[in-house]
C-alpha cells in the first residue's frame, strides 16, 4: 500500500497532466455555441475591457477609411433619396417639407443598433468577432449583424456589455441566400480557405445567373431582412451527380478591416419563430 | 525566489497582453498569427516541479483561449507541451542543469536553445491546428498553416531571446 502511494506521488505530474488535458479537451468538444459559458469567452467583462483597449487604439488608425466609407454611403443615400422623391412625384416642389409617408409605407419591423468591433479574427477555421454592445444595449442572441457593405454574421453569446458574433467566416453559420435578380435560393457556407470567399450550395440546376451577379439574403429566416447584400458571384462548379450548382461568392464585407457594425433587431422575430414552431408541432 | 515569482507574473501579463493586443491582429500571408505567448512556457525556470509547470502552461493557454474564443484549444496544446518540457530539455541538453536558472542561449548554447524551442513550438502548433481543424479536412491547407505558424513563432521567440541575451 505504501509503495503504491509512493508510486502515485512520484508520478503525480502524470495525474495533473491527464486531468488538465481532459478538462481542456472537454472544453473543446463542448462544441455547441449556445452552451458555451460566457465566462470562458471574450464576452466576459475582464476580457472585454482589455480587448476594447486595443480596439480603441486601432479605431483611430481606421478613421480615415471609415470617413471615406461614410462619404460614399452618404452619396448613395442622397442619390436614392432623390430618386425616391422623384418617384413619389414631389421633386419639383422642393420646399414642400410636409410630405408624410407613414400611411402608405408598409410597416418596417427592423431596428439597427450600432456597435464597435473590439476583437476579430480571420485566419482561424472558426472565427469569432466580439462587439462592444450587450444585453444592456438591447442585444440578444440570434440577431443579425451587418456592416455598411453587407452581411457580417449572427450574434451568439451576450453578456451585459459585450457580445460575441459568429461571422460568415465560421462553418457554424449557414445562411439562406438568393440570386438578386431572381428568386432561386441556396445555402451560403464558408469552407475555411479564403476570408474573402464563401460558397453558395444547393442552388437548383435550372437557376439562371451569371458571373458578377449580386447575392442577397433570402429573408426566409427571421434574422436578416430580405435583400441585404451578401456578395457577388465569382465562379461556379457543377457536379455531375448532384442536381445543384455550387457558386463561389466574393463576400461584400471585408472581414479583415471590420471596424463598425450594425446589429439588426427584428421586432417580429419572436412571433415568426413561435408560429413556425407551432406549424412544425401541428405537423407531427 | 521572490524575484523569480515577480518576474514570472510580470512576463505572464506582458506576454498575454502582447498576444491579445498586438499579435492576434497580425495575419501574416493571411494564414497564420504568431503565438509568442509560448515563450512563457519555454522560459519557466528549471527545477520547478513538473506539476507546477503543467499547471502554469494550462493557465496561460486558458487565458489566451478566453480572449480568442477558442475554449480549451490553446489550453490543451499548452498543457501538452508543459508536460513534454522536461523530456525535451533532457534530450536537448545533455549535462546537468543548475536549478532555478532559466533556459536561455547562454545556458544551452544557440543550437541547444533553438532545438528546444523548435520541438516544443512545433508540437504546440501541430496540436492546436489539428484541434481547430477537427471539423474540416483539408490536409494541404492545414500543413501550410502549421508550417507558417511554427516559422513565425520560432522567429519571434528567437528574436526576443536574443534581446534577453544581450541584456
Amino acid at each position: 500500500m505504501r509503495k503504491l502511494i509512493e508510486f502515485v506521488l512520484h508520478k503525480k505530474h502524470w495525474l495533473v497532466f491527464l486531468l488538465l488535458e481532459i478538462l481542456s479537451l472537454f472544453l473543446v468538444y463542448q462544441d455547441n455555441a449556445y452552451q458555451k459559458s460566457v465566462f470562458l469567452s471574450s464576452a466576459n467583462a475582464v476580457a472585454g475591457r482589455i480587448l476594447s483597449v486595443s480596439a480603441s487604439v486601432n479605431s483611430y488608425f481606421k478613421l480615415w477609411d471609415e470617413n471615406k466609407l461614410l462619404q460614399e454611403q452618404n452619396r448613395l443615400l442622397q442619390k436614392q433619396l432623390l430618386a425616391l422623391r422623384r418617384q413619389v412625384g414631389i421633386s419639383d416642389s422642393v420646399d414642400f417639407q410636409g410630405f408624410m409617408t407613414d400611411s402608405i409605407m408598409p410597416y418596417f419591423p427592423y431596428e439597427f443598433i450600432t456597435a464597435g468591433v473590439i476583437s476579430n479574427s480571420v485566419t482561424r477555421l472558426s472565427n469569432y468577432i466580439t462587439i462592444d454592445k450587450g444585453r444592456e444595449d438591447g442585444i440578444s442572441p440570434d440577431m443579425g449583424v451587418v456592416s455598411s457593405n453587407g452581411i457580417v454574421g449572427v450574434v451568439s453569446l451576450v453578456s451585459d456589455n459585450m457580445s460575441v458574433v459568429i461571422p460568415m467566416l465560421n462553418p457554424k453559420l449557414k445562411l439562406s441566400c438568393r440570386v438578386s435578380r431572381n428568386t432561386y435560393f441556396g445555402t451560403l457556407v464558408w469552407e475555411g480557405k479564403d476570408e474573402t470567399e464563401a460558397v453558395l450550395t444547393e442552388l437548383p440546376k435550372h437557376a439562371e445567373f451569371s458571373i458578377g451577379d449580386t447575392i442577397v439574403t433570402s429573408g426566409y429566416s427571421s434574422i436578416f431582412p430580405e435583400g441585404v447584400c451578401v456578395g457577388y458571384i465569382a465562379g461556379y462548379e457543377k457536379s455531375q451527380e448532384e442536381a445543384f450548382y455550387s457558386l463561389r461568392v466574393k463576400l461584400a464585407t471585408d472581414f479583415s478591416a471590420l471596424n463598425n457594425v450594425l446589429v439588426i433587431k427584428n421586432y417580429n422575430q419572436e412571433e415568426q419563430l413561435k408560429i413556425e414552431e407551432e406549424a412544425i408541432g401541428n405537423d407531427k | 525566489m521572490i524575484n523569480n515569482l515577480i518576474r514570472g507574473i510580470a512576463s505572464f501579463i506582458i506576454l498575454v497582453l502582447l498576444q491579445v493586443w498586438v499579435l492576434n491582429n497580425i495575419y501574416l500571408f493571411r494564414i497564420a498569427s504568431p503565438l509568442l505567448y509560448v515563450y512563457f512556457i519555454l522560459k519557466l525556470p528549471l527545477g520547478i516541479s513538473r506539476c507546477y509547470i503543467i499547471f502554469f502552461s494550462f493557465l496561460i493557454g486558458l487565458v489566451i483561449d478566453m480572449f480568442s474564443n477558442t475554449p480549451g484549444m490553446h489550453a490543451a496544446a499548452c498543457t501538452f507541451i508543459g508536460f513534454l518540457r522536461e523530456p525535451v530539455l533532457r534530450f536537448c541538453v545533455n549535462r546537468d542543469l543548475e536549478s532555478l536558472s532559466t533556459p536561455s542561449y547562454s545556458l544551452f548554447g544557440l543550437g541547444g536553445f533553438f532545438r528546444y524551442a523548435l520541438i516544443l513550438i512545433a508540437v504546440h502548433h501541430i496540436l492546436l491546428y489539428v484541434l481547430e481543424a477537427a471539423t474540416f479536412v483539408s490536409p494541404l491547407l492545414l500543413t501550410v498553416r502549421v508550417i507558417v505558424g511554427i516559422a513565425l513563432t520560432l522567429f519571434l521567440v528567437c528574436t526576443v531571446e536574443l534581446f534577453e541575451h544581450k541584456r
